[in-house]
């Protein structure tokens, strides 16, 4: 796992992105950057380099299931691996953020541990399919 | 108020006429009579009038409160509101507990690594002062790598509980969301009353209001235990559901 990749992580509560940061921090994943809605987080997605999203659902702007379909349909960001840590777990959504082409799902309230197994589980893929 | 209909206009035109021709004519008795009539019968117009718009504004009232929305409010959505509150309560009750209790497991740890460090420091001060026999230096020594072996262990359990306390700052977001929610509620009772202040005001008949229909992708917050249904319960329900599906 290439612990220098930029990871972009999108939230609409500043505490919730604090923990994230820091939890990647522990990781060894220093180079975030954060956005607090899906509006902010697409420019920003398209004009960086990022190479993993971390995005919650409930946003007032743009939401994150919104967020993912935009980043699917366009042609340079439709390979970006996107985790969703997200408090929405109705069984429809998830399903719905499935189809859309979402990575993984993390539910609210999550522990470290979790973190790091579907970040995992996401890098494996990505190695296996290059 | 002319909604008389073109007769009852004409009629009152002739009545007026033959008052004004009767007062002329010097007929006192006859011309209170004539206005008698006049007035009593402007009185039962009125009267019309009044009955007429009180059942508009009880017809009002009744479509009002019959309202599916407005009854679902009363009926669901503010006991679901105060069950969303206190849930908020327990959860920010909750986290404060996680962190205290991570708090207190960690100041023993910090204090016992104080007073080692504190004796072995004046030991090994005896020791660089050249006032410690080549057996006490072993013992020192030995103690020294215990020591060692400890903060790396002590180190470990203060990270866990640092961590603790970092992820326990989660229930500023779950509670955020959930209160956010009862404010949108809050929106809808006021749009509500503002609406009644408006037809007790008028008169006037109140427009439906569009029933919602619950849109079972869109962001609703946390869900809320006892509230919220076809929710999963946990990551690991989320896994089972993904992978059943083939992800």
């Amino acid at each position: 796992m290439n612990k220098n990749i930029k990871i972009l992580i999108v939230d609409d509560f500043s505490t919730m992105r604090r923990i994230i940061k820091n939890l990647l921090r522990d990781l060894g994943f220093t180079n975030t950057a954060e956005a607090d809605d899906g509006t902010t987080a697409l420019p920003m997605l398209q004009s960086g380099n990022f190479e993993l999203l971390v995005t919650d659902w409930n946003m007032p702007g743009m939401q994150g299931i919104d967020l993912l379909r935009a980043v699917r349909a366009d042609p340079k960001l439709a390979h970006l691996p996107v985790l969703m840590v997200t408090a929405e777990q109705k069984k429809e959504q998830i399903i719905e953020a499935a189809k859309a082409g979402v990575n993984g799902y993390i539910v609210k309230p999550f522990t470290a541990a979790t973190l790091k197994e579907k970040l995992e589980k996401i890098f494996e893929r990505i190695e296996a399919s290059q | 108020m002319t909604n008389e209909t073109g007769p009852l206009s004409e009629d009152y035109i002739d009545r007026v006429r033959t008052l004004a021709q009767t007062i002329e004519l010097g007929d006192t008795a006859e011309a209170t009579r004539q206005l008698d009539e006049l007035t009593s019968l402007r009185e039962k117009t009125l009267y019309q009038e009044l009955g007429r718009l009180t059942r508009e504004f009880h017809e009002a009232l009744q479509s009002f409160r019959l309202d599916s929305r407005i009854a679902s409010l009363a009926a669901q959505d503010f006991p679901d509101a105060r069950e969303r509150l206190n849930y908020v309560v327990s959860m920010t009750a909750q986290s404060a507990d996680r962190t205290m209790t991570a708090v207190e497991e960690s100041m023993p740890i910090c204090e016992s690594m104080e007073e080692r460090a504190a004796a072995l420091k004046q030991e090994w001060g005896r020791f660089t002062q050249r006032k410690m026999s080549p057996d006490e230096f072993r013992d020192l020594s030995r103690r020294l790598g215990e020591f060692l072996d400890s903060v790396s262990d002590d180190a470990l359990r203060l990270r866990a509980n640092l961590q603790e306390v970092l992820m326990a700052q989660d229930f500023q977001d779950l509670t955020g969301q959930i209160i956010h929610r009862v404010v949108q509620l809050v929106d809808e009772v006021e749009s509500n009353l503002v609406e009644l202040i408006r037809i007790s005001g008028q008169g006037l008949a109140v427009e439906n209001q569009e029933e919602k229909k619950e849109d079972r992708i869109a962001a609703s917050g946390p869900p809320v235990p006892g509230v919220d249904t076809g929710t999963v319960a946990g990551q690991d329900e989320v896994d089972d559901l993904l992978s059943s599906l083939g992800f």
